[in-house]
Order: C-alpha cells, then structure tokens, then sequence
C-alpha cells in the first residue's frame, strides 16, 4: 500500500485503459488522481528498488521528507484541478494520466537517467496539452526548445556517466566532489540548461508565453502549478543533494536566476492581460526559488513554492474563466468582473495577496523565511532585491485587483452600473474550491507552527540547516 | 574520434536549429542533434578492443572484454522517445500548415492572433 | 480584562457588523457606530493594566502608556467618523466589505500600537494598510489607492528590512530590546535608522513619499477622509516614536556628525519634516477642491508632528504629542463638515460652493472652531501644541526648521480660511437654494469634536498629563505643570486664563453687535450684478482665484508624482525590452540565447 510505485504505475495502467474504454475516459481520469492522491499520503520516507538489481547499478526510487511534501502537494493540486475543471477533459484523459504518470516519476526516481525519461513522458503530454489551444506554432516552439533542453540533458547526464560510472543519484553525489571543477563544468551546465527550460529560467524562457497565454481553464493551471512545480522539485533535489557546485558555478547560476526574477517581475508589470501578469510572475518566482536553492535555503524555497502552486492554481483557474466567459483578458476591458462574482473575487484575491506578501498569509511566512535565510547566511544584497521586487509585484497585482474589483473611470465613484456584463465566472462547486483552496493559504501563514511541522516533519529538509522562522522567535527569551 | 564526430553532427543540428526558418528542417535538425548524442553515448561506453556484450555459450563472461552494455540501454530509448518526439513535431507542424499556411515560424509569429 | 479578550471580542463584532451588513447596509452602519464605540469605552477601561503583557500564537503585546495614548486617539477619530457612515452606504459598491474593512483598520491600528515585537507590528500594520487600499478605491479614483499602496508598500519593505536586520544582528524580534544591538555599529545604525523610518515617513506624508495624501485623502470616500488624515497618519508617527525611543537614536548618534546639536541623521530627517510644511502649506493655499486643501494640510501637520516627536526633549516633543491629538480632531472635524456638505451638495469643488452659512449655520461654527484650532491661534487646542513645539525649537536654537514652522503656521491661516470663505461665506448659488443643515445623526460627532478642541485648549492638562507619563516611561524631561499653567524656560502658559481674556474679547464684540444698529439685509442677488449682464459668471465668483497672485507667485508646484510616474514607465519599458528579449515566437532566439549562457558559463568557469 506505501509503495511508491503505485504512483506511476496506477496512472500508466489507467491511461491504457482509458483507451480501450473511450467513453468512461473522464471517469478513469478522475479515479486514477483520487487513488494517486490517497496513496501520496501513506507512503513513507524510504528506497524502493525496482525490478530487483540492487543500486547503482539497478534503479530506484527514493523518498525523503522533501520528495514526500512534493508528491503529496502535486497530486492534490492535480486532483483539484481535474474536479474543477474536468468539463473541459474531452479527449485528454489518456496524456493527463500519463502526464501523472511522469510528473510523479520524476518526483520519485533516484536515478538520472530514469528521470531524463519520466521527464520525457512528462514533456511530451505538455507538448499535447498545450496544442489543445490550437495555436500550433507556440506549440511547435515549445517542442523545439524543449527538445534542445532535453538533448543537453541527456548529454550532460552522460558525460556524468563518463565520468562517474554510474546514473544512480546518490551514489554521483557522493562520487562527483572528488572531480575538478573543470571536468564538471560542462556536464553542470549541460544539466541547468536541459532542466531550465521546464524550470522557465529566463534564456530558455521564450516557450512559456505563448503556451501559458493561450491556455484554457483546465490546461493553465495544469502547466503553471502542477508542471512548474514539479520541476522546481526537481531542480531542487538535483542541485541541492546531486550536484556539487563550485563557487564561480554558484554565483553564475545565482547572477542567471536573480536575473530571472528581476526580468520576470518587470514584464509582469507591464503586461496589460490577466494570464500574461500571471506568467511572467511566475516565471519570475521560478528565478527566485532556484536562487534559494542555490543557496541553499531550502526550506524556504519549499515554501515559496508551495505558496506559489497553490496561489497560481486559483489564479489561473479564475483567469482561464475570464477567457472563457469574456472571450478577452485584458484586465481594462473586465472592469468591475469581481462585483458580480464576489466569491471567486476573494478567493483570486487572498490568492494574490498571498503572492505579494500580505501577513497572515502564507506567502509572507515564505518572504520572511527567504529574508531570514539570507541574512543569516551572510548575504544582504539578495533581500534587497527580493524587497524591491516585493514592491513591483504587489504594484502590479494591486493595479489588476483594483480594476477587476472597482470598474469606473478616474474621477468617477465606483458604481456597479460600470462593470461589465453579468456572467457567473464559476461554477458554484469550483468557487468552493477555489475558496477552500484560498483559505488553506490563510490557514497555512496564520498557523505557521504547523505548517512548519507538516513540511519538514522534524527533520532538514535535503539537509539544509538554516535557521527559519517559528513562532517561539517572536516571543524573544520568554 | 567518433566522439568528436558526434559532437560535430551535434553543433551541426545546433546550427541548423538556429539559422533554419522552416519548421520541418528545424526538427530535422534536432533529429541530426540527437544522433550526435546518441553516438556520442554509445562511444562512451566503448573499450578498446571490447566485445560485444552478449552471453553466449561461446563466449566466457568471465575473460572476456565486454563494451559497456548500459549506454547501448539508454540509446534505444533515446532514440524511441526522438521517433516519439520527431512524428508529434511533424504532426503539429503539419497541422499549423493547415491552420496558417506556411511553415515558417517567423511569418505566424508576426500576426496578431493574440 | 486583557488584551487578547479585548482583541477578540473586535474581531468577533467586526465579523458581526459584516454579516449584518449583509442584510442591511444601513443597519450595518450603525453597527460600525456602536462597535467603535464599545472599542473606546474598552481601551479606556484598558488604561488600568498599562505594563500588561499578551500573546496569542505569533502576536506578543505589552500595554504601554505612548500605545494607549495613540490608539485612543485613533479610536475617538473613527468613533466620529462612523456616524457619517449610514449616510454613503447607498453610494458605495461594496457596503458591507466597506463596513467590515472600517473595522478591521481599527483593529489593526490598534494591535499596532500595542505590539510588542516587529512581525506582530509588521502584520498589523499591513492590515490597516489592505484594508484602507480597498476602501479607497470605492471613492473617486483607482489610481489613487494604487499610488498609496506603491508609496505604502515602498515603506513597508524598507522597514521589513531594517526589521529583518535588526534581527539577524540582536538574535530577538522584540521592539524594546532588539536595538541595543546596535550600539558600537555606527554605520550598521545609520542603515537600520533610515530604513526602518522609512514606513512612517511615507506614512505621515512627508516629503518626498507624500504624493499619495493628497490623491487618496482627496478622492476617497468621503466618509473615510476623516479617519485617513485625522487617524491612519499617526501611525507614522509611531514609527517615528520607536525610532528616537527604542531605537535610542540620539544615543547611538551621540559620536556622530552634529548641526546644531542635533545628530545629522536625525537632522536630516527633520528638515524633510520642515520642508514637508513649506510644500503642504503652499500647496495647499492653491487648491480649488476642499478635501485636497485639507490632505495638504495634513502634510504640513505631519510635518510638525515629526519635527516634535523627533526633538525628544521636554517641549518639543510633548508638543509634537499633544499636536498628533488636536490635529486629528481639527482635521477629523474639517473633513466631517466638508463631507457633510458634499452630502447635501454633491461637491467639494470650492468654486461651486459658497454662502453655505445661511443654510448650514452649527456646520459654519464647528468648521470655524476647527479651522482656529488648525491655524494654531489660541484658545484651541492648535495653539498650545505649536507653542510647545516651537518654544523647543527656539530653546535648541534650530533657526531654519524654526522659520520653516513659522512659514507654516502663517500660511495655515491662508489656506484654512480658504474653504471657510469659499464654502461657507461668499454667494449661495441658486442651485443650493434647498440645501439643508446636517441631520442630528451627523451633528453629534461635530460637537463631540468641537468639546473636544475647546477642552485641549483651554484646559490641555487633561492631555499634557498622559504625555508626561509617556516622557517618564521614555526617559526624558518631563513637562512641568503648576496647576493649569505650564511651566517652560522661556515663560509660563496659562490657557485658561488666555481662553478668559478672549471669552470677555468675544462678549465685548457681542455686546456691541448687540447694541449697535441692525444692518439692512439684502438677498444675495440683488448686490451681484448691478444690471450690467455677465458673460462669464463663473469668473466673478467669489472664490474662484481666489489667492490669484499667491498662485501665480508659485505657478509650478513640485513634479514629486512625476518622478515616480518616471520610475514606474522606465520599469515597464526594461519589462518590455525582457520580454521582447527572451519571449520571441522563434525558438531560434532561444537557442541563441542557450548559447550565449552556455559561452559566458564556459569561460566563467574555465577562467
């Protein structure tokens, strides 16, 4: 029952059936992501060995406290997605299953290779799901670039081969600090670059607009939570546990990632569609956590990413509805959406606001935790940056709430007769979720001692030491 | 040798990527790219003088130099999940002829279907 | 009872008002009256357990004299101001959130100033400021609340910082203890002084962060107008409390740089306090709409308020205290009356107004009352408190922040006669012809507050009593007081017998107006024209131009909003040329772009 296998096992075997049994495609679907998300929560730290050749030479799949919170968080976000929006399924039942299949795959293997495939299987369901708005040439430029990224992967995890003689992760981690920094070079960046491009750092960025502008109210928040987060997860296990970084590699990637946060929140400012806001901040978080990363603070980053999953699922879910129901996203021309819909407004709301940091919410809890980290490691530019472009992104998301919230024109006082036309956004079961969803985040940053507790359940996670924050440091040497 | 090859057919695929405006060349350019990697994974795992990595009654597995079996693993599935990736770019490619009329990027890319 | 029962029971009632503004916004309303009400009878009863401490879950709280002392002053504004809430419900679009986002700032000002620790600071403090964002908006203008929350959100984050800061150097969170740190880091000090003032700079309006007061007080609704300049403002002052108390600033100071004896960074800080007078006290003599006259005025206040609290000593800083209170009533009051008549009128525009004194008489005397108190011209509660604040001044000898209060309480008088000539004096126009007097639900706060501005001048001890108990907690000087007389280096002040000396000034000028011959009452009209016809009535109103050569004296007023619309275009220009950059629709870019990375990499890494 706690094998971590029936992850991707369930999914695949599924899938299959789902194209025997067309018709009952979205009920397999949904029946597949319940089992997937009941199983995540019983399984347990440890190492399962798959098909009996003991590693490293045979593969296996390796569960610690941080792949854990990852599995559990993604698949309960993929079965909140699927709940509400499994209207829109169609004929994706088949790649949904598999994109599970492969999401949670590359979340649980602990061997390079294999996640060079489950990332493969992954990629390869998005490069589907994201035709489904039509717009092939976004399409075929993601494919493109992902297929670059992925080549360089595969060479790069090669090259580790050649060197180390071996693809399990664990045992090159413990065989990769004996290398020169020279020899390793090559194959590090081989691997950033391969895994940047799911990660959206900012020069492999250049797929994720076309994709995530387009998509509809099932396929965004698929890409922008569910995918976006796993590879975060990924990014993190690889460049926290595996992969040794030397100090010229640290400070480049972390000039690439700062890099990818400035850049990204600056175009979010200046962007006039809702999704468009919406991506570029995100893609400009993506630079953020692997800036954590990089410098280790892991807790904080799981955090943030926890934070930004759940916020950019809400987000994205209210978002595709505009398009849906308004056929236009330019938030100018949806003024006043939120009065008649005054529901999802305070669930998009809380979800924003969690973003640019408001307290009691749980994406302050993730901003003090990325203060407190870097100023205990010594580092006070970072924070500087982090609260400048706090400043930018809540200027932006106040700017949208305000013209989604209060239609009207300068000079003139809000009144309801100046929004738009009255449509329900959402369906009464998805404004629920959406809500419950919002108010986990209120929950999660009010009760911040428990929340600290779920995630690292008592221990480091991918053995960062770092200091953060509990609620006995307010309270001083009471 | 075969390694610098393979890594010439690599920055060749590279280039062609980059320079190419017609979508069709340019995934057959990541395919020249992929077959640079896989050769270039099947030479890593090559030994002077190795033998091809099959038991059989005739050879001793004990004595003989076997050419590391594991990458030749790897590129069969590389070059599966290339097919795989090559006919779904075909397919897409295809399709945005049928939507707009062309195959090249940079002529879609400029109309405002935003 | 505690803190936390106190706490509570606002939140639950808040929570209650929502709901039952649900059902009926009206109703609601009320129930913001009676909630602020029950909030002040509460915080009153709390001046016993002054030393308490509380905490619940991540919020620790000591009760302090300086906290009640603010937060009764906060509340005694929005207890006011709710009674001019029943009357806008119809005119909002979201009554009830407006209902609820009153309360919950209330509350958040108050767990504020009691907070004993920066995050449960740090956590209130951007509650009030959500909330007062989205009640702004619900006024005239969305960009108004954008630029406050920018200017807020600025402060915030500096702050956050030198809260974080503070932190990582002391190893404790809590307010009192955590910047003892400091001492022995002077440069360390300097930093975390002017970034952890930053939020209360931008707070109180102070030039250059006070761009958004007169774009938000202006243009929010008219009912919050009082509660945003007479309450949320003090709460920068707060900041600009801890950071000369706790924070200790003349001592950590104490082997830096002086000008004129006072440490060069907190002298730095006070001259952006003088010239936030000068800027809000011109700017405001030109303004033709009543609410902006007042939110510049409010800027020139802070100002003083700042320069007071920073000084630190036994005058000054009791004066800038006691100035925090009678000008938050003074300009609660003036903001009631002007939304009162913008209730009856539709306007604030003060070259639409004029001659509401015939049609508005108790509004005409409570506004006057308030604009004496404002002016600083005895015997309202403005007088004592910028007497005390430039009798300190004159004690350190500071000349150019002297001149600079005294530029200010001269031009006071200009622009707070502005609106009373303009609205009230002058031409009734024939429109306003069936304008009635406030009703008597709008007439209480107003002679609430007017009590309360005569009480502050004549008899200040009430006031000056709380204060000194907050000297004594801060280790200064305190004030002395004989009796009603306050006692300086320079002289004595006795406002009762000052407020004696104009009672019988005032009888004298009745008796006379008594006795004297009537004057012959002419309507309006009939004096306006003399039968010549007019092309351009607008022109000859009374108060329109009105300071015609003062304004062209200072025709162009500062671009301080431009430079921030500047920063806001150049960061979406660098967003667009990113986005351009690295978004393009050819994957070839991209690949280019992995290229480059890869060669900068390489050599990065092979050098």
């Amino acid at each position: 029952m706690n094998n971590p296998v029936l992850l991707i096992i369930i999914p695949l075997l599924l899938a299959f059936v789902s194209v025997i049994i067309k018709k009952a495609g979205k009920w397999i679907l949904l029946l597949g992501v319940l089992i997937n998300t009941v199983l995540a929560f019983f399984i347990t730290t440890g190492e399962t060995i798959i098909g009996g050749f003991l590693p490293p030479a045979g593969i296996n799949l390796v569960v610690t406290q941080f792949t854990l919170v990852g599995v559990i968080l993604i698949n309960s976000l993929m079965l909140l997605t699927i709940i509400m929006s499994i209207d829109l399924v169609g004929k994706y039942s088949v790649i949904l299953l598999t994109a599970l299949a492969g999401i949670n795959g590359m979340l649980l293997t602990g061997d390079l290779f294999n996640l060079f495939i489950f990332m493969e299987i992954t990629v390869i369901a998005a490069y589907i799901l994201s035709a489904q708005a039509k717009k092939y040439h976004h399409t075929i430029t993601y494919l493109i670039i992902g297929s670059v990224g992925s080549t360089f992967y595969l060479l790069g995890i090669i090259l580790l081969y050649h060197l180390t003689g071996s693809l399990n992760m664990a045992d090159v981690a413990a065989k990769l600090p004996l290398l020169t920094t020279k020899e390793l070079l090559v194959p590090i960046l081989l691997i950033f670059i391969g895994i940047g491009v799911e990660v959206k750092l900012l020069p492999v960025s250049g797929w994720v607009k076309g994709v995530y502008a387009h998509a509809n109210r099932l396929i965004a928040p698929l890409f922008a939570s569910i995918i976006a987060g796993t590879a975060l997860f990924v990014f993190g296990k690889l460049f926290v546990s595996v992969l040794p970084l030397s100090d010229t590699l640290t400070m480049l990637i972390l000039v690439m990632s700062v890099m990818t946060f400035v850049f990204g929140e600056f175009a979010a400012f200046k962007q006039k569609q809702v999704k468009e806001i919406l991506l570029f901040s995100s893609i400009g978080q993506a630079g953020l956590i692997t800036a954590l990363f990089i410098s280790g603070l892991v807790y904080a980053a799981v955090i943030l990413i926890i934070s930004n999953v759940v916020s950019k699922l809400i987000m994205f879910t209210i978002a595709g509805a505009f398009t849906e129901k308004y056929q236009t996203d330019n938030y100018h021309s949806l003024s006043g959406v939120f009065v008649h819909n005054k529901i999802t407004g305070i669930a998009f709301t809380i979800a924003a606001l969690s973003m640019t940091g408001i307290p009691l919410l749980i994406g302050f809890y993730a901003k003090l935790n990325i203060l407190i980290g870097f100023f205990h490691a010594g580092n006070y530019v970072l924070p500087v940056i982090v609260l400048l472009m706090t400043i930018v992104e809540g200027a932006y998301i106040i700017k949208l709430l305000l013209a989604l919230w209060a239609p009207g024109k300068e000079g003139q006082v809000s009144l309801e007769s100046f929004a738009v036309e009255k449509k329900q956004l959402l369906s009464v079961k998805n404004t629920a979720i959406c809500l419950i969803v919002a108010l986990v985040l209120i929950v999660g940053g009010t009760l911040i001692d428990t929340t600290s507790k779920i995630v690292t359940n008592g221990q480091p996670l991918l053995g960062d030491e770092s200091p953060y924050f509990i609620i006995s440091q307010s309270k001083g040497g009471e | 040798m075969i390694r610098l090859a393979s890594l010439l057919l690599l920055l060749i695929g590279l280039y062609g990527v980059l320079t190419t405006k017609n979508v069709i060349k340019m995934i057959i350019s990541i395919n020249i790219m992929e077959l640079g990697v896989n050769i270039f994974i099947i030479s890593v795992g090559f030994i002077t003088n190795g033998v091809a990595p099959n038991l059989t009654e005739h050879i001793d597995s004990s004595l003989s130099n076997f050419v590391d079996p594991l990458p030749q693993a790897l590129v069969l599935t590389s070059i599966v999940i290339g097919l795989g990736i090559t006919s779904l770019g075909l397919a897409f490619a295809r399709k945005m002829n049928k939507k707009y009329g062309t195959y090249d990027l940079t002529m879609i890319g400029g109309m405002k279907d935003e | 009872m505690t803190f936390i029962t106190v706490l509570i029971t606002l939140l639950a009632l808040s929570v209650v008002t929502y709901l039952v503004s649900l059902i009926n916004n009206k109703l609601g309303a009320y129930f913001t009256i009676v909630t602020s009400l029950v909030t002040l009878l509460l915080l009153f009863l709390l001046k016993n357990s002054i030393g308490q401490l509380a905490s619940i879950s991540l919020f620790t709280f000591k009760l302090t004299t300086v906290g009640w002392y603010f937060s009764m002053v906060m509340v005694v504004v929005y207890f006011t101001s709710a009674f001019l809430n029943p009357f806008w419900m119809k005119k909002m679009i979201y009554p009830a959130a407006y209902n609820l986002f009153y309360l919950v700032s209330l509350i958040g000002t108050i767990g504020m100033f009691f907070a004993r620790d920066f995050i449960t600071l740090f956590i209130f403090w951007e509650t009030v400021v959500w909330t007062s964002t989205f009640i702004i908006q619900m006024g005239k203008s969305r960009k108004s609340s954008y630029v406050y929350y920018v200017v807020s959100a600025i402060g915030s984050m500096v702050t956050l910082f030198a809260m974080m800061l503070v932190y990582q150097v002391s190893g404790t969170l809590e307010i009192s203890v955590a910047f003892n740190a400091l001492t022995g880091q002077p440069v360390l000090a300097l930093i975390v002084f002017f970034t952890f003032l930053l939020a209360g700079l931008s707070k109180i309006g102070i030039f250059p962060f006070h761009v958004w007061l007169p774009m938000a007080h202006g243009s929010a609704p008219h009912t919050f107008s009082p509660v945003l300049s007479g309450g949320l403002v003090k709460m920068g002052a707060f900041i600009a409390y801890i950071s000369v108390s706790a924070f200790a600033a003349y001592e950590a100071f104490s082997s830096s740089f002086t000008i004129m004896g006072i440490p060069a960074p907190i002298y730095i800080i006070m001259v952006l306090g003088a010239i936030s007078i000068v800027v809000g006290t011109v700017m405001a003599i030109r303004q033709d709409d009543a609410k902006k006259l007042l939110a510049y005025s409010s800027v020139a206040n802070g100002g003083y308020i700042l320069i007071g609290i920073l000084l630190f000593d036994q005058l000054a800083f009791a004066g800038g205290m006691l100035h925090l209170v009678s000008h938050a009533i003074a300009s609660a009051t003036a903001f009631i009356t002007i939304a009162i008549v913008a209730h009856r009128t539709g306007t604030t525009k003060m070259s639409k107004l004029g001659g509401m004194i015939h049609k508005m008489p108790i509004t005409y005397t409570v506004y006057l009352i308030a604009i004496i108190s404002m002016a600083g011209i005895p015997p309202m509660g403005g007088f004592v408190s910028k007497w005390l604040i430039l009798q300190g001044l004159a004690d350190h000898g500071l000349l150019f922040i002297a001149a600079a209060a005294f530029f200010g309480s001269i031009g006071s008088f200009m622009y707070v006669f502005r609106p009373l000539s303009a609205v009230f004096l002058g031409q009734l126009a024939p429109k306003h012809e069936n304008v009635k007097e406030a009703s008597i639900m709008m007439q209480i706060p107003m002679y609430l507050l007017t009590i309360a501005t005569l009480l502050i001048g004549v008899f200040p001890k009430i006031i000056l009593k709380v204060i000194a108990g907050i000297q004594a907690e801060a280790g200064i000087q305190e004030i002395v007081m004989v009796g009603n007389t306050i006692v300086v280096a320079n002289g004595v002040l006795d406002t009762f017998r000052v407020f004696v000396v104009f009672g019988y000034g005032f009888l004298i000028a009745l008796v006379i107006f008594i006795l004297r011959r009537k004057s012959r009452r002419v309507t309006l009209m009939d004096t306006y024209t003399s039968a010549e016809f007019v092309h351009t009535p607008e022109l000859l109103h009374y108060s329109s131009n009105f300071y015609a050569p003062f304004e062209r004296l200072t025709k162009k007023p500062y671009p301080v909003l431009n430079l921030y619309e500047k920063v806001s275009i150049k960061i979406k220009e660098i967003g667009h040329m990113a986005e351009s950059l690295f978004s393009s629709p050819k994957p070839a870019v991209t690949i280019f772009w992995i290229i480059i990375v890869f060669a900068i990499f390489f050599l990065g890494g092979v050098l």
